[in-house]
């Protein structure tokens, strides 16, 4: 390997009280995701992928095993702390773009930065910018983001993403809905943000998205069940 | 993100409009009746009252002999003592209804504690043997008397020689006349008198005069005009049931207007809620996300204080010269601004403990 893994599960597993009785919905789990790396999470609904996911995430906190990231065992941090760690080092696209329809294109874009507080300095705009500019969203800057179209919406989402320029982005089925066209579009702009360094973790139970991966992880029951493992750091 | 959902915005301003302009317009009323309860100690001019003792508001106040005015004129520090003689009347007007008077009798030449705002005449017509004042505003209740009727008051005759301007009395109309016609309308001898007012010289501290002229009137009460007035007003306010009627209509406004807020701004949240969880996923803390909303609740208080101060102003404004009441000490604008964003605050709160309830993995789903 000549990469160190940003994420590291040892041992992870979850469980969900339904109010009656407690379920595992994922079993004791080990997985790495490395940078410069497309990884794919996939499987049938309700196989756990999402919560695999929001546990990377540091969204969801294990019931069992630890959560490393980039080298740093996290998982008893506060939530406080959490909520820092995903600011500085995670860049999140969610299903259905998940833009706030109240703000415009540009405004979407900056709020992913000062969600802690503090202001936008010209350096952050003129980022925002070039992160619009380079997704061919920047004459959408000051438009209201509920007006845009689906596929749109899903690009400015990836640049919400990148706005903190993190090592680690989160995706989840941000092609669902998509037509075919957009949906090329957006996966290509997400292999390229691999093929920049970030590590970008997919969920999707699209199998037309598989050939972007680098690596396919499918899920099962709350189990690996296959792992094509890495591709690039093998 | 609340100011997206217009309807919702607009019932959360609405809800502090509410407060400021109906909570506000009742007050403005209260202060009006209360200013009115003390208006005649209020606007003598005089420093120090000598009335009967053991009563706590000067309407009711008995007589005084008149050689009390003669025990305090010699005293060093006094600029003038004089008697005043207040009554009830009942005067009969042209229509030949009846309506209930406040009469007020300053002794000529000076005229000490009479009208100082005049529509018609001055207040030389109280120079006059018969003359007796009508308000203004009381024109139209009193079937539109001019100057030169006649009037019968407590069956006796009485001259209409100026016509006052916002001279408003609490119980009744307020009748200005001089001290000789306010005694035979009120059938009192001419060796008593109802207070007597007095004005101390410049230099001269109130209380220590005060305590002096009490001294030496041990039978009568020698009060401040201060504290007469605020013991006029509290009189009124606990034994009429007027303070307490207010204050419900008051409360209840507030109550309406911090539900709307609450229900409004919950509502807001409820539907945001995805919004909220992005942007929890994203690294804000529970305090960023109750910073938003407790932000959204301060616009929602700046704007409705605004839209509800204008529309106050128009009311207080309107009815400036009206018979209605309405009158603000001018730190009341100021308390009910800062209690209104208080309210703002409290009814937030209900919004706020749900938005930080809100988990990040709810984005996911």
């Amino acid at each position: 390997m000549n990469n160190k893994p940003v994420i590291q599960l040892k041992g992870v597993a979850r469980d969900f009280f339904d109010g009656k009785q407690k379920r595992r919905v994922l079993e004791k789990t080990d997985i790495e995701i490395y940078p410069k790396e497309l990884t794919i999470l996939s499987g049938p609904s309700g196989s756990g992928k999402t919560t695999l996911l929001t546990i990377m995430a540091l969204i969801l906190s294990p019931s069992e095993g630890s959560v490393i990231i980039k080298g740093e065992d996290v998982t008893d941090l506060p939530e406080n702390k959490l909520a820092t760690l995903r600011l500085k080092n995670y860049g999140f696209v969610f299903q259905n773009a998940a833009l706030i329809s109240a703000l415009t294109v540009m405004e979407n874009i900056l709020i992913a930065s000062t969600v802690q507080g503090g202001s936008v300095s010209k350096l952050l705009h003129q980022r925002a910018e070039d992160i619009l500019k380079r997704l061919g969203m920047f004459e959408y800057a000051n438009i209201k983001s509920e007006k845009l179209s689906g596929g749109q919406k899903q690009r400015v989402a990836i640049g919400r993403s990148l706005i903190n320029d993190p090592a680690i982005i989160l995706c989840d089925e941000p092609t669902a809905s998509l037509d075919v066209e957009s949906s090329t579009i957006v996966l290509e702009t997400l292999k390229g943000l691999s093929e920049e360094g970030r590590s970008v973790v997919l969920v999707t139970h699209d199998p037309r998205v598989f050939p972007y991966g680098d690596r396919l992880v499918q899920i099962e029951d709350g189990k690996i069940s296959s792992d094509t493992g890495s591709q690039i750091n093998d | 993100m609340l100011f997206h959902e217009r309807a919702t915005a607009l019932g959360s301003i609405a809800g502090v409009v509410a407060i400021i302009f109906l909570v506000g317009q009742q007050l403005a009323i209260l202060f009006g009746l209360l200013s009115y309860m003390s208006f005649l100690v209020d606007n003598s001019g005089a420093d120090i009252w000598i009335k009967t003792q053991n009563t706590n508001n000067f309407n009711a106040s008995g007589t005084i002999p008149m050689s009390y005015r003669d025990r305090v004129m010699g005293v060093e520090g006094i600029e003038w003592a004089e008697p005043v003689v207040i009554g009830a009347g009942l005067v009969k007007l042209k229509n030949g209804n009846f309506q209930a008077a406040q009469i007020f009798g300053t002794r000529r030449p000076h005229l000490v504690g009479g009208p100082t705002r005049f529509y018609q005449g001055s207040i030389d017509g109280l120079l006059d043997g018969e003359g007796v004042t009508v308000d203004k505003l009381d024109l139209a209740t009193l079937d539109f008397p001019k100057i030169g009727d006649i009037f019968e008051i407590n069956n006796k005759r009485a001259r209409v020689t100026a016509i006052t301007q916002g001279m408003q009395g609490f119980s009744g109309f307020i009748l200005y006349t001089n001290i000789e016609k306010a005694r035979e309308l009120v059938s009192m001898s001419t060796d008593r008198c109802s207070n007597v007012l007095i004005k101390v010289k410049d230099g001269t501290k109130i209380e220590e005069m005060r305590l002096l002229l009490q001294q030496i009137l041990p039978k009568a009460e020698v009060i401040a005009t201060p504290k007469l007035s605020k013991q006029t007003r509290l009189y009124y306010l606990q034994n009429t049931g007027i303070g307490s009627s207010f204050g419900l209509t008051t409360i209840i406004a507030t109550i309406v207007g911090v539900v709307v807020i609450s229900l409004t701004m919950y509502t807001n949240v409820l539907n945001k809620t995805k919004d909220y969880a992005v942007l929890r996923a994203l690294g804000a803390r529970k305090i960023d996300v109750l910073y938003i909303v407790f932000l959204q609740a301060m616009y929602i208080a700046i704007i409705g204080i605004f839209v509800g101060f204008t529309l106050l102003s128009m009311f207080l404004f309107f009815t400036k010269d009206s018979g209605l009441p309405s009158y603000l000490p001018w730190w009341m604008p100021i308390v009910h601004a800062l209690g209104t964003i208080l309210l703002c605050i409290l009814g937030s709160t209900i919004a706020m403990r749900r938005a930080v309830s809100i988990e990040p993995a709810t984005a996911f789903r």
